[in-house]
């Protein structure tokens, strides 16, 4: 496996300051969160349904503006980030969603090169004319989740495991500081979840980016995240190592006990 | 021998489950019929459809009927000039008229255009150029630039904008946004991710709606010919005036062929296009 060649970065630290986030509609999102990711951690957001994970991540990259407090990636403040600022901010760091969001009717490698458009003229682009740099790295991208082969197939004929690395692939292929994952093996069945979570956690290993994960699934959580972030209607109810989670804390985030439909693989051996 | 049917086993009931009473449309169904049928008759009468004149005329008619029954085809080389210029006409219509529909569209669809004015400045636009007939359009072009082939490209790429517009905004508005939303996360700008996300999506229904607008050019721009703007129509516009009912019906024929064959073609395409 190679590393993409020009200069990778090194991973970004995340810091939430007292983030308050409320919908036009009324809704809560997140009460109160205050957290802190060194660059290259990888931590998993674990709750139910509803708790917040999605709002959580969404407004490290702005797709969810913050209505208090602020949030700090790298060198970018997220309370003031506009325009080019907050693209800048979103071409270092790259998303991966539950259902894959790829473009389904163009070709594996033109949607890993979505990854460089912050980086491509509009004239470039309103063309399909992608610089040679750029689709060399978007297939090193490719080699790196092991679906190369498949570059020049349209992204509507792979499975769904398949398209979920192809999307990993492409928010390599941005060469970010940060992964953000929402859920990434929902969509998925549970051999090809254990596929899709080893390349996030090699990702997070060799290249030392900081990846965020939202996971329903606790054992997947205590499995892959270094450590385990609890949240419960919108407030961060535990904040620490997988190991320190045992029942009582489960219960916190879950309001109950730990049921089967709570973790991924059965039989479930509880801590 | 063969084996008894499998005995259905009778699941058990559970009370607390209400199945809902069948919705009764009838009534709506009645009342929708006796509402079109009133608009019918109510159409007929305002526009003193008089079908006594039919047989009034009806000497006159038989004469003309059986000249038109009757082409002429010798008279089809004359035709050659108008009928090219038919088919120029559509063809110069439709590449215009796609060539500018496909920006507008992403302008005028929800889907690809964050700005809630320019939204509505468009998409108010497009809704008086398609509420124009492309006989009107026709009309005053001939008024304004005289008559001829030019006044029937104006009308028939306007009349197409306001399709092609409408078609493919309507495309946009319907597909999933999921590369959309990958690729702004990705720090790219609206109209970067339109551009990779979404035209490939809808490439194939643009390509699908552009041969249909076609289609429906070489028919348009043979009537708009009738009010002087180019081609066959102007043809038609002519024999007519001179009662060449012989000329006319091999016109007619010639359209009708021309038309035929399109719709083939149009139909083979589209179909492997949406497929
Ligand atoms: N766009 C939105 N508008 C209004 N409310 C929202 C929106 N997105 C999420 N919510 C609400 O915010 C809360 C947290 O949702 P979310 O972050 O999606 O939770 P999770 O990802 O943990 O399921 C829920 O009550 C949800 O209904
Ligand atoms: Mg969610």
């Amino acid at each position: 496996m190679t590393a993409p060649t020009n200069g990778a970065r090194t991973g970004a630290a995340i810091v939430f300051d007292n983030v308050n986030v409320s919908y036009p509609n009324g809704v809560i999102g997140l009460q109160d969160v205050s957290l802190s990711i060194a660059p290259g951690e990888m931590v998993a957001v674990v709750g139910l349904s509803g708790a917040g994970k999605s709002t959580l991540v969404r407004t490290i990259n702005g797709l969810v503006p913050i209505t208090s407090g602020e949030i700090t990636v790298g060198e970018h403040r997220l309370s003031t980030a506009r325009g080019k600022e907050l693209r800048r901010l979103r071409s270092e760091v790259g998303m991966i969603f539950q259902s894959f969001n790829l473009a389904k009717r163009t070709t594996v490698l033109n949607n890993v090169l979505m990854g460089r458009l912050y980086y491509t003229s509009a004239f470039r682009s309103l063309l399909g004319w992608w610089k040679k740099d750029d689709v060399e790295l978007a297939m090193q991208s490719l080699e790196r989740v092991e679906i190369v082969n498949k570059a020049y197939t349209s992204a509507s004929e792979l499975s769904g495991g398949q398209q979920q690395r192809v999307a990993i692939a492409r928010t390599l292929s941005q060469r970010p500081r940060v992964i953000l994952a929402d859920e990434p093996t929902a969509s998925l069945d549970p051999p090809t979840s254990h596929v899709v979570m080893r390349d996030l956690q090699r990702i997070n290993s060799e290249l030392g980016i900081t990846v965020v994960v939202n996971l329903h699934f606790l054992d997947l959580a205590r499995r892959y995240g270094q450590r385990l972030i609890g949240l419960r209607d919108g407030r961060v109810v535990f904040d620490g190592p997988g190991a320190k989670a045992d029942e009582k804390v489960f219960e916190s985030i879950y309001g109950r006990s730990l049921t089967a439909e709570d973790v991924l693989d059965a039989p479930v051996v509880v801590p | 021998m063969s084996t008894p049917p499998v005995a259905v086993r009778p699941q058990p009931v559970q009370s607390v489950q209400v199945r809902p009473d069948k919705p009764r449309n009838g009534p709506k169904y009645a009342i929708a019929i006796v509402v079109l049928a009133g608009i019918t008759v109510w159409s007929a009468l305002a526009v003193e459809v008089d079908v006594a004149a039919l047989f009034r005329n009806a000497n006159n008619a038989s004469r003309t009927l059986i000249q038109l029954v009757q082409p002429d085809y010798s008279f089809i080389p004359q035709t050659m000039p108008a009928l090219m210029q038919t088919v120029q006409m559509a063809i110069i219509g439709t590449a215009i008229s796609i060539a500018v529909a496909l920006p507008l569209s992403f302008l005028a669809s929800r889907a690809t255009n964050p700005n809630k004015t320019l939204l509505a400045v468009v998409r108010f636009i497009m809704n008086v150029v398609r509420s124009v007939p492309d006989l009107l359009y026709a009309s005053i072009f001939v008024t304004v630039v005289g008559t001829g082939a030019l006044s029937g490209i104006m009308a028939i790429f306007l009349f197409d904008l306001g399709i092609m517009v409408k078609l493919i905004s309507e495309a946009l508005d319907g597909i999933d946004r999921g590369g959309q939303e990958a690729a702004r996360a990705a720090g790219a700008t609206w109209l970067k991710a339109n551009r990779s996300a979404m035209l490939p999506e809808i490439a194939p229904s643009y390509l699908s709606q552009s041969i249909y607008v076609l289609e429906l050019n070489i028919r348009a721009s043979a009537v708009i010919g009738l009010v002087g703007a180019g081609g066959l129509g102007m043809l038609i516009d002519k024999v007519r005036t001179f009662y060449q009912y012989h000329y006319l019906s091999t016109v007619i024929l010639e359209i009708l062929v021309l038309v035929v064959l399109l719709e083939l073609l149009s139909s083979f395409t589209r179909k492997r296009l949406l497929t």
